[in-house]
């Protein structure tokens, strides 16, 4: 209970971010341990190899920083533009990979977590149960 | 003295008495003749051998700073440019990269004769991540070579810029696409293929130059009958001798099926030895990055090939890195040189591996005759055992020992090694190897990835940034000597030297920087800087010199990009050291912009 009670300090310290059904977005211990779900997203983004472009930090290659991208960028049009891809700008289409598509939505979260400063590092790490 | 096949004429006149018989293989004789005119740039490597050494010395030690902007193109293209023109008799024929545009210029005029652009599917260029380059054209009797990003290989009608004929040389829908020059040897035009990184498994193709129909293909990895091998005479090294590869000499060396998305993927320059009938080339990275998931030593990846020309039959193989677990692609360019290799002359073969390992071999056999560091820093192996060819891995340093998910760090070199594509010369007269060199470490940490086709297949997070406890700087642009593996001088630079040098007759040896800057020095004394000029963007080109009526011209493309280039130094375990030091490429931005263009330049009037 007083471990739970905590947690919950922690997480309104790091201005833990909801969705809109009022359930947390991620949450994040320390600025690099997340819940199960965001890990997904990491591991996600990890599978896909997104860094070639966007960065190891996500702070932007050749591809834009998403760090500063997930600041404007709603969840539909996230959505859209890893389904479809910006194949001009050399974004390709992930509407292929099921891995991506099935994670999709941790995926967000743990980009999110990162745009907001609230995940303050690539590496993420889950937190300790 | 340089003894290399287009200087023995009587073999030219051969070749041409020999085009009237049908059914023999032929030498070129229209490419022979051309890259044998020191006036004309017509290869890629300027010959064969890649030795990318020119015969003109109207530009000299003596007069080369009074050199001047004589004139410039753009292509208006911003992603980066390797590779440089071919000038033929008076035409110059430029490339691009995605969407890989071709021009023909009137070098009297520099007016565009004809252009030609490709209509490609968008979807490659993702596929090409993290940049499109492309570099270079081929040229013969009278056809302009363009290997496509969409893999198609295509014939230009050079009077016209017509399509003569096109040939799909490998489905980008799995990731092959490509970004190698093709290659003109005989009477085919030689291309290989990319996407390491996406699983696809590479092989060397050889094409009629006249009808595009595909004469042979061998692949880098799989069963003996596709690779092109015969186990009984084809060779390696092992155990200090030159000895037969035996059966299934790839499969033995993959778990299961993983042979299949292999990697070993071929898009680096390729030499050939007319009076051996073989073409030299290295083959990539085995996929993923993550060595956890393809135990065994991955043969042929990282392997150095000898093929027959006229048939693609492997002669001989020499594997640089078994089992990689850092991409040291072993794709970069092999060097044809007869050079005293520990006094003896030889008909070598000199290579500078990604792995940061420069090899001598016996081209004729494969045999191994020196492996030496050419940057001091290189630390994940001690040496290269000259008995076994294989180097011996330092445990500290080893990814698939320490394991999945454990970030290994301080290894030098980086992935992107320490020569990447960027081509080294050969000096007849010095006898020496002209480098550009990488001098960056890298933090590598492999996971666990899985297979979908036509996706990325990589495996690893990797961050890199200079050599620690150095000059501070990223590169080095050094002189080597093949024969006993020692580096002879060292300049040190603030980036990777990620352009092709080019030595000449006049004393001289070129070359680019990232930041933008053509460099001129003396070939005996590569401190002395004798020129320098800040092109409009950072260089990834390759040197080339040709003459016009009397006057010769120096030149080389611009336009920053490649894996330098695009700023692959992220990826740092501590935020705060986001844009120091830690992040070296991300500081060019303060040196340099986008933008694609030919520079040319000549002495004063």
């Amino acid at each position: 209970m007083l471990r739970k009670l905590l947690l919950g300090v922690v997480l309104f310290a790091a201005g833990a971010s909801y969705g809109q059904d009022q359930t947390p977005l991620y949450t994040v211990v320390d600025g690099y341990k997340v819940d199960p779900f965001t890990m997904k997203g990491f591991r996600t983004w990890r599978a896909a190899a997104c860094d070639r472009c966007h960065g190891a930090n996500q702070e932007g290659l050749v591809g834009p920083s998403l760090v500063n991208s997930l600041k404007t960028l709603s969840k539909a049009d996230f959505v859209k533009t890893v389904r479809d891809g910006r194949l001009d700008k050399g974004m390709q289409s992930f509407g292929s990979s099921q891995q991506v598509m099935d994670n999709i939505d941790a995926l967000y979260a743990y980009l999110k977590g990162r745009s907001d400063g609230a995940i303050t590092r690539a590496k993420v790490e889950p937190i300790p149960q | 003295m340089r003894i290399s096949w287009h200087t023995r004429l009587p073999w030219a006149g051969l070749g041409l008495a020999l085009a009237a018989l049908p059914g023999l293989a032929l030498a070129n004789a229209d490419v022979e003749k051309l890259t044998a005119n020191p006036k004309n740039w017509a290869m890629q490597a300027g010959d064969m051998y890649n030795q990318r050494h020119s015969q003109l010395k109207q530009i000299n030690t003596g007069n080369v700073g009074k050199m001047q902007v004589a004139w410039t193109f753009s292509t208006g293209v911003l992603r980066g440019h390797e590779g440089s023109p071919l000038v033929i008799d008076g035409t110059m024929y430029l490339h691009s990269p995605f969407p890989n545009k071709v021009w023909a210029l009137d070098l009297e005029s520099q007016k565009i004769l004809w252009k030609y652009e490709p209509k490609q599917d968008p979807a490659v260029i993702p596929q090409m991540c993290c940049d499109t380059v492309n570099r270079g054209l081929a040229y013969a009797e009278g056809k302009v070579f363009l290997q496509q990003a969409d893999s198609n290989l295509v014939a230009l009608d050079a009077k016209t810029g017509k399509v003569v004929w096109t040939v799909k040389n490998g489905d980008p829908k799995l990731g092959a696409v490509n970004t190698n020059a093709p290659h003109v040897f005989k009477d085919k035009v030689i291309t290989g293929i990319s996407g390491g990184e996406w699983g696809v498994r590479g092989f060397l193709a050889a094409y009629d130059i006249n009808t595009g129909k595909q004469v042979w293909k061998g692949y880098s990895v799989g069963p003996d009958a596709e690779m092109l091998i015969d186990p009984k005479t084809t060779t390696t090294w092992m155990d200090g001798a030159v000895k037969p590869v035996g059966p299934d000499s790839s499969l033995k060396t993959w778990k299961g099926d993983q042979w299949k998305i292999g990697g070993g993927t071929t898009w680096g320059w390729y030499s050939y030895d007319k009076a051996l009938n073989q073409v030299f080339y290295g083959t990539g990275n085995p996929s993923t990055w993550n060595p956890a998931q393809r135990p065994g030593d991955n043969k042929w990846t990282m392997s150095i090939w000898s093929r027959d020309v006229d048939t693609g039959k492997v002669k001989w193989v020499y594997q640089m890195t078994p089992y990689d677990e850092w991409d040291f692609d072993g794709i970069n360019e092999m060097i044809l040189a007869d050079i005293n290799v520990k006094g003896k002359p030889t008909k070598a073969l000199v290579h500078f591996d990604r792995n940061g390992f420069a090899y001598t071999l016996d081209r004729t056999n494969g045999a191994l005759l020196v492996a030496e560091k050419y940057d001091p820093v290189v630390n994940w192996a001690t040496h290269v055992d000259m008995k076994t060819g294989r180097p011996q891995v330092v445990s500290k340093y080893s990814t698939a020992q320490n394991g999945p998910d454990v970030n290994t760090k301080g290894i030098c070199p980086a992935a992107l090694g320490s020569k990447d594509q960027q081509p080294a010369a050969y000096d007849p007269e010095t006898k020496l190897f002209y480098v550009p060199t990488n001098h960056v470490c890298m933090d590598y940490e492999p996971f666990q990835v899985e297979y979908t086709a036509g996706q990325p297949y990589v495996g690893a997070t990797l961050s890199m940034y200079p050599a620690p406890n150095s000059h501070g700087g990223m590169g080095n642009f050094i002189t080597w000597d093949a024969g006993t593996g020692k580096i002879v001088q060292s300049k040190a630079e603030k980036f990777s030297v990620w352009s092709g040098a080019l030595t000449t007759a006049g004393g001289i040896a070129c070359y680019g920087t990232l930041e933008g800057y053509l460099k001129c020095v003396d070939k005996k004394n590569i401190s002395k800087e004798l020129f320098k000029f800040k092109t409009p963007s950072g260089i990834i080109g390759n040197v080339f010199t040709y003459e016009h009526k009397g006057k010769q011209y120096l030149g080389v493309f611009s336009g920053i990009g490649g894996w330098a280039g695009i700023g692959m130094a992220a990826g740092l375990e501590k935020d705060q050291e986001g844009l120091g030091a830690v992040g070296g490429y991300r500081e060019l931005s303060q040196y340099t912009e986008l933008g694609g263009s030919l520079t040319v330049f000549a002495l004063p009037n």
